[in-house]
């Protein structure tokens, strides 16, 4: 790595504060100008009451305040505050409890998507228009235009109502199973066409000509040369796929009751949780900017005609 | 090569969708394998998503009560008969005394601990211990949902008012337990057995963390709390140091916690969850036919209803009328409109979840001075229950009498039968499915008659706000009962109550002196007022029932203030609510109360 790249990567840490801290504006000022508030039921408490609560978590200083006091606590203490419905819970434990879960969630989604996608769609490419190619090209698109809570209801009426094989609670032992499956398999299919096409461009291009012409074995041009630049196109999908599955997730988390992020983010939205809503907020915000930036320098890692700048 | 591809394709995907859909299942729900005889040692059970508090004062929504109730135990609880009926039996009390009537007209209680009693850490439960719950729970700064539980308690407005440190509850001794009320109560017992009233200890709740881990977690009821994975489950075992530990059956409750009906249905098709408490509402038909036997509905003290927003004006804009004369005849209106919508078509057709089809506000569930249906003897008349007649026989007549009161008002055109001139109004409902089907039915029936009716929906939080501040024109709304009196319906609308979305004494309301109370013939010489605003009628009434010693007299002017609410027109029911739930077959022993808590400690599983 040299001293250009560094530069580059500074800077684009930098920019990602910069991201974070428009996000957390952003949200909190349009969280507080939505209607309706955290202390608000069915069945309405005392004015008091809620004047005691408002005074208990700070909430009867001017917005400004409020906003200053926030990132103050989280720039300088990692503070986010305690849960305004779940009494006497922290956000961070909160947040800390949902990403185990759902990292675990994630972080296999992805690898699995990644690692069937890859050996599917080079598969399919080297064995062009034959008929294991056109299965593996008709399955897939079938699961590309299937949303995933589609695919989650089917798989949960088969696996658990009807097959009995796999419980349909996130929690139990196993739970993950078809949370994860439901999850990977778009980014799964969305990879398989991808190597594929990317691998049938690269087989045609001049230099994988010469290998062969050269008498390369052809188990070597495909994994030393052919692999490696057909990959390209699957990891400019590193990032949008980090993406679907941190939104896919908190579809899937809701279909199989997986204790996770997503269902805290929606909730904590409907509950008007302020504390909460900035918390998963910043946390899907700084992952999602994370990884774009890993997914970038990869390039380069992969392909050194890119240039980062 | 397409067309193979195509035809490829759809195969697939209809042999996904027929092997998903396909109703393997049967009529029999099919248990996993056949049964052993072998009793489980564990029942599975799901209420709801992760509970906001299980702490029993900060607590008010019905599965963290469920919860507590295990946890817990107050001076008083629900016990199932032999016959199947519920009663209040004394707890951690020895007995559920009498009270005494003090000179004053207040009441004093005194109840005596169980001996041998102890907190799940081995420490001794005291009298202290309930004194400080019960001032902690009722404390304005601790701001609890349920705080107000407390006011029938003497001290309960000073403690909010003048900051008191405690109501007029004390504790002589460590075993005995002395408090008075404002006024004897005829569901004292019933609160002794509500959450807020359960003890907790000063030196556990001091962390303000104690009621979200196992660990710091300690309470005195037949099951202690021994695992908590946060949104995913909550498990109770039994407790050994419960003074009748003896007679508790279930050794291990585990409860799942889930938000979605579509997962609770699938978790308990294949067997693992043997009670669940919401079920999808398109599948309800579906499940009443296939699990006859496990499909559950039970009665719920509540009322689902509509609300007008009693300062929008609704008259034709050439009516001429204001002040009075017009809020005379908006009443008029709003109960004539109430007339045209068949409840039994609601209950049947559009909520299919055996509701009962309401004629008063006051909910089906509550009863009277002599024990009877409340509802039954609202509206004074002698042919059918409740204000108006819900029966199909009626709804031509419902029908035919409000289109003659409209006519009074609005331009009636007879030969497409609808009026004219009614100006369109806008409905106003929370994001749901359900509430969507019924505002579509409200908006057909008014449509039929010429009256626009636009339906606006909103987000739950939004809904509140925009409801509460009174932002609308016609608005859903619902109420469930904390406790078996009826009070509890009525005392949520008198002028100044977070409750009042009907906006009562509220806005041009305040000063309308159009409101008559005459409670003369019932004792009260001073109560006659005539022309009044609805803080000096409605709200008086209230405060008298409220002080009011004599039970019978205190029935009558409930059936009053319910007479006062309905003569507005602002409040239309339309159905009482039922809790439904499926249960697996397997399961013996469980029974729940009527505020929608569910037992499951004298519960046996047979595998």
């Amino acid at each position: 790595m040299n001293a250009k790249n560094l530069v580059y990567i500074l800077k684009r840490l930098g920019l990602a504060l910069l991201t974070v801290w428009v996000v957390i504006t952003v949200t909190f000022f349009v969280m507080h100008a939505v209607p309706g508030g955290p202390f608000l039921s069915e069945k309405a408490i005392s004015a008091s009451a809620v004047k005691a609560l408002e005074a208990k978590y700070g909430m009867d200083k001017p917005l400004f305040v409020q906003y200053l006091t926030y990132l103050k606590d989280v720039v300088t203490k990692l503070d986010f505050g305690p849960s305004l419905k779940q009494r006497g819970r922290m956000v961070i434990d909160v947040i800390a409890d949902g990403m185990r879960t759902s990292a675990k969630l994630g972080v296999v989604a992805a690898v699995l998507a990644l690692a069937v996608g890859v050996v599917l769609g080079a598969f399919a490419a080297l064995r062009r228009n034959k008929l294991a190619d056109k299965i593996i090209m008709v399955i897939t698109t079938a699961f590309v235009s299937m949303p995933s809570f589609i695919m989650g209801a089917l798989l949960l009426i088969l696996f658990v109502i009807k097959l009995r094989l796999l419980p349909g609670n996130g929690a139990a032992e196993g739970g993950l199973v078809l949370p994860i499956i439901t999850l990977s398999l778009y980014p799964m299919a969305y990879i398989t066409r991808l190597t594929r096409s990317s691998m049938l461009d690269v087989l045609g291009q001049d230099y994988i000509r010469t290998a062969r012409a050269k008498g390369v074995a052809k188990r070597k041009i495909i994994f030393g040369h052919a692999m490696k630049n057909s990959l390209i196109p699957v990891i400019t999908y590193f990032g949008p796929m980090l993406a679907y599955i941190v939104t896919g997730s908190i579809v899937v988390e809701q279909i199989f009751a997986v204790p996770g992020i997503g269902r805290a983010f929606v909730s904590s939205i409907i509950n008007r949780d302020y504390p909460m809503i900035m918390g998963t907020t910043i946390m899907l915000a700084i992952l999602i900017v994370v990884m774009n930036l890993v997914s970038d320098v990869l390039y380069k890692v992969v392909d050194p005609r890119i240039k980062l700048d | 090569m397409k067309k193979v591809l195509a035809i490829l394709l759809a195969v697939i995907l209809v042999t996904v969708s027929f092997a998903a859909c396909g109703k393997g299942g049967g009529a029999s729900g099919g248990k996993t394998g056949t049964k052993t005889g072998v009793q489980a040692d564990e029942i599975n059970v799901c209420l709801a998503s992760e509970p906001d508090t299980i702490d029993p004062a900060l607590n008010s929504a019905v599965d963290g009560a469920t919860l507590i109730a295990h946890l817990f135990s107050g001076l008083a609880k629900w016990h199932q008969t032999d016959d199947g009926s519920l009663e209040l039996v004394a707890d951690a009390a020895t007995e559920l005394t009498e009270g005494v009537v003090n000179p004053d007209g207040t009441v004093t209680y005194t109840y005596t601990l169980r001996d041998g009693l102890t907190w799940s850490d081995g420490q001794p439960l005291t009298a202290g211990d309930f004194i400080f719950a019960w001032n902690r729970a009722a404390s304005p700064e601790l701001a609890a949902d349920y705080g107000y539980m407390f006011e029938v308690v003497d001290g309960y407005e000073d403690m909010q008012e003048n900051g008191a440190e405690s109501m007029n509850i004390s504790a002589p001794d460590d075993k005995t337990i002395t408090v008075t009320l404002i006024t004897d109560v005829p569901y004292w017992n019933e609160l002794l057995a509500f959450p807020a009233y359960f003890p907790v200890r000063e030196d556990v709740v001091a962390d303000e963390k104690w009621a979200t881990e196992p660990d710091t977690y300690v309470s005195n009821g037949p099951y202690t709390l021994t695992a908590w994975t946060h949104n995913s489950v909550i498990t109770l075992e039994k407790n050994e140091n419960y003074y009748d530990a003896d007679s508790i059956l279930m050794p291990k409750i585990n409860f799942y916690l889930s938000d979605d009906a579509n997962n609770m249905l699938a978790n308990f098709k294949n067997g693992d969850w043997q009670l669940i408490d919401d079920i999808p509402t398109n599948e309800i038909q579906t499940l009443k036919a296939d699990y006859p036997d496990e499909f559950k509905v039970t009665g719920q003290i509540g009322t689902y209803y509509v609300c007008w927003n009693i300062n929008e004006e609704i008259l034709p804009s050439d009516s001429g009328l204001t002040g009075v004369e017009a809020e005379a005849a908006r009443e008029e209106i709003r109960s004539a409109i109430g007339l045209l919508f068949d409840r039994n078509y609601i209950v049947d057709e559009v909520a299919q979840g055996g509701q009962v089809p309401a004629s008063s506000f006051v909910a089906m569930g509550l009863t009277d001075a002599d024990n009877s249906e409340f509802y039954k003897n609202a509206g004074h008349n002698a042919d059918f229950d409740g204000y108006y007649d819900v029966s199909a026989d009626a709804l031509q007549s419902n029908y035919d009498s409000a289109i003659e009161t409209l006519k009074k008002y609005y331009k009636y055109d007879d030969a497409s039968q609808k009026f004219t001139n009614f100006p369109a109004v806008t409905y106003l409902y929370n994001t749901s499915e359900g509430h969507k089907a019924i505002a579509e039915y409200l908006q057909s029936a008014l449509a039929a008659i010429g009256i626009t009716m636009n339906l606006e929906n909103q987000e739950w939080n939004t809904f509140l706000n925009t409801r509460k501040d009174g932002n609308f024109t016609v608005a859903r709304n619902g109420w469930l009962a904390d406790y078996n009196d009826p009070i509890s319906f009525l005392d949520m609308w008198t002028s100044g109550s977070g409750n009042n979305d009907v906006q009562f004494g509220k806005g041009d309301n305040a000063s309308l002196k159009h409101y008559n109370l005459d409670l003369t013939e019932y004792g009260f010489a001073d109560v006659n007022v005539k022309d009044g605003t609805w803080a000096e009628t409605y709200d008086v009434l209230i405060s008298k029932i409220k002080t009011c010693t004599d039970q019978v007299l205190r029935y009558k002017l409930m059936h009053l203030a319910e007479d006062m609410l309905m003569q507005t027109g602002c409040l239309c029911p339309l159905y009482f609510y039922t809790d439904l739930y499926m249960i697996d077959d397997s399961v013996d022993g469980f029974f729940s109360n009527p505020l929608g808590f569910k037992y499951f400690m004298y519960t046996t599983v047979i595998d």
